[in-house]
């Protein structure tokens, strides 16, 4: 068999590009790979610098072959790195999508007699094909992985409204309670109220007659009569009834005046009566909800205010608004469990109105941050929370088109800042109105 | 690795490796033209898990390449994270550095290395192996348990580059036949 011949066919036929240059750069050999590609055949190329020849790399060429020839140890140029060291066109002319072919290049020395370095042999590996798969993959599995987070954003998405949608039907359902029960008591209370009110005056008539009945008993100087009158008050304990009916009468009516502020809550609270959009001063509902959240206040926080001046008003419902702040303000006070301070501030951002509740309670750990809203989430302990107040509070402000910002450090306090736009909600044909919580 | 090595027999093979080394290290430092310094070879004695714990780190990169011929294995380069830009400054890379051409320094680094210590290592002992292309090693996403371990033999060199922080080490598995080969050659060695 003719080796030579073999090898020199072979040489060819390769799908490979093989080029072997001197320490000059200078071509000593290439095979048809590269005279097809290039248009120029080894004989006319013969002993012309490569360098010059593919300008373009010249510098990237000539790093490798040095290191080789320093070396004397293969080099790779990877068409990761170096898709186009070889400005070839691509193996697919009509129908690949590239323009240019890939290529994987192997730099190896070549060892003379006394194995020392003067030539290096190039090696062309095409590998357009794998280079375009793995492009094709790598794009495959980007869009997939994009598509699994939109998938996953999605489901988040649908947890939360399906959660927001039970918070609503409990709130709905205790609404409804509420403005039944608060319907039943508010009658018997009026009638009760007026009555009370009736009694202390006609008890005053009767004590003043009593009065006067003794006066006139003692005008008579009959001591049998006066004897009579003493022995009968002594024995009903007069002293004491006369001077405790107006107490009891008294203590009574305050009683009954509290039931019926009670009962005005439980109706603000199911929003029966007043769940209109309308404008409204923030920083007076901030303030008129601190009057109610006093009793959880005082004492123990200091309170700072800083509202800027000339707020406008916001399209709202000041109701369920005043809730917000009312939940923002109890947790802030039941997270500062000795004396602490609340700083409230108040500005205006662009087209919104921004509220801000701060504390120096604890703060907030990051785990617990992100099930903040969560309905039925509390830290709290048992029967002191229901866990309901901040998930309500996110979808009263998201109802106007709102939202709520957290910041806190743990350990310095937590910040919360409601945001809302003062033109309230932008469509207002789709507001949901009061009807949705109590029907 | 004792039971795979007599004491005469790693003695012979640390000398070997030394040699190879300080050419390989030669080499390196004519083509960047910056001074190396390197390690004592060390042949290692290492369990299965002190392997493994080898790569449960984020201080280097990783690259492995395998060599075939009359003995075979892979070898594997730890590079330093930090200072690969005064190393890419030396090779004539592009600074800063972006990730495409990280990789590629790494994997020519990786070469450099490999190469120079496996030629070293075999014409020292008249064997022959060709490396294959280099590539980026993760091995956080291999399970342990997937590592050929029992049959290897490992040899660790370090270079350092004076005055920057980077440094890096070379680890050359020898497959388990390629292991009794080399203690041929070396017995012919011992007995010369």
């Amino acid at each position: 068999m003719d080796l030579p011949r073999l090898h020199f066919q072979l040489n060819n036929r390769l799908p490979l590009g093989i080029c072997v240059l001197n320490a000059e750069y200078q071509v000593l050999y290439w095979n048809d790979f590269f005279s097809d590609r290039t248009g120029q055949s080894l004989a006319a190329i013969q002993g012309q610098n490569l360098l010059e020849m593919f300008p373009a790399q010249s510098r990237y060429l000539k790093k490798k072959i040095d290191s080789v020839l320093v070396l004397n140890n293969a080099s790779f140029s990877y068409w990761e790195h170096q898709p186009h060291v070889f400005p070839f066109s691509s193996s697919r002319p009509i129908t690949g999508e590239e323009t240019l072919m890939y290529q994987n290049i192997e730099f190896l020395p070549i060892e003379s007699e006394d194995s020392s370095v003067h030539n290096v042999c190039l090696v062309v590996q095409d590998v357009t094909e794998l280079a375009s798969y793995f492009q094709a993959e790598q794009l495959l599995s980007a869009k997939l992985e994009q598509e699994g987070a939109e998938l996953k954003a999605l489901n988040e998405k649908l947890s939360m409204a399906q959660s927001q949608l039970l918070q609503s039907e409990k709130m709905a359902a205790i609404g409804q309670l509420a403005a039944g029960v608060a319907h039943e008591i508010n009658n018997p209370i009026g009638f009760i109220s007026s009555n009370l009110q009736t009694l202390q005056d006609y008890a005053t008539r009767l004590l003043k007659l009593t009065e006067f009945y003794e006066k006139v008993v003692s005008k008579t100087g009959n001591d049998a009569y006066l004897a009579m009158q003493r022995d009968m008050q002594q024995r009903l304990q007069f002293g004491f009834v006369r001077q405790d009916l107006p107490d009891l009468l008294k203590e009574s009516i305050d009683g009954i005046d509290r039931v019926s502020e009670i009962v005005k809550n439980l109706k603000a609270f199911s929003h029966v009566d007043n769940a209109q959009w309308q404008p409204a001063d923030l920083v007076d509902g901030l303030e008129n909800t601190l009057k109610i959240a006093a009793n959880q206040l005082k004492y123990k926080v200091e309170i700072h205010r800083d509202y800027a001046e000339d707020l406008p008003q916001v399209y709202c419902q000041p109701n369920q608004i005043n809730q917000v702040f009312l939940n923002l303000l109890v947790n802030a006070a039941q997270a500062m469990e000795h004396k602490g301070h609340l700083y409230l501030r108040a500005w205006q951002q662009n087209k919104d109105v921004c509220i801000e509740v701060r504390d120096t309670g604890p703060g907030i750990s990051s785990e617990h941050m992100k099930r903040l809203f969560e309905p039925f989430f509390t830290t709290k302990p048992v029967g002191s929370g229901t866990g309901l107040g901040l998930s309500l509070s996110y979808s009263i402000v998201k109802k106007h088109h709102g939202e709520i910002q957290i910041h806190s450090t743990p350990g310095e306090g937590a910040s919360f800042v409601v945001i809302l736009p003062i033109t309230g909600p932008e469509k207002t044909a789709d507001l949901p109105g009061s009807e949705q919580l109590i029907s | 690795m004792s039971t795979l090595l007599s004491e005469l027999q790693r003695d012979a093979l640390q000398e070997l490796m030394n040699i190879s080394m300080g050419q390989a290290a030669n080499a390196l430092a004519r083509l960047i033209e910056a001074k190396i310094t390197l390690s004592i070879p060390k042949i290692v004695m290492v369990s299965a898990y002190e392997f493994q714990q080898m790569f449960v780190t984020d201080q280097y990169w990783f690259t492995r390449q395998s060599f075939l011929g009359s003995v075979k294995g892979e070898v594997l380069t730890l590079l330093a994270r930090a200072g690969t830009e005064a190393i890419g400054e030396l090779m004539d890379y592009v600074l800063p550095l972006d990730d495409r051409s990280r990789k590629e320094l790494l994997l020519e680094l990786a070469n450099i290395l490999a190469g120079a210590c496996l030629n070293g290592f075999s014409s020292q002992l008249a064997l022959h192996a060709k490396l294959s292309m280099p590539t980026i090693f993760q091995p956080d996403t291999r399970q342990a348990e997937s590592f050929r371990w029992s049959s290897t033999l490992l040899l660790e060199v370090e270079f350092q580059l004076e005055g920057t922080a980077f440094d890096s080490r070379i680890v050359i598995c020898l497959e388990g036949g390629s292991v009794e080969v080399l203690i041929g050659k070396l017995n012919e060695l011992l007995e010369d």
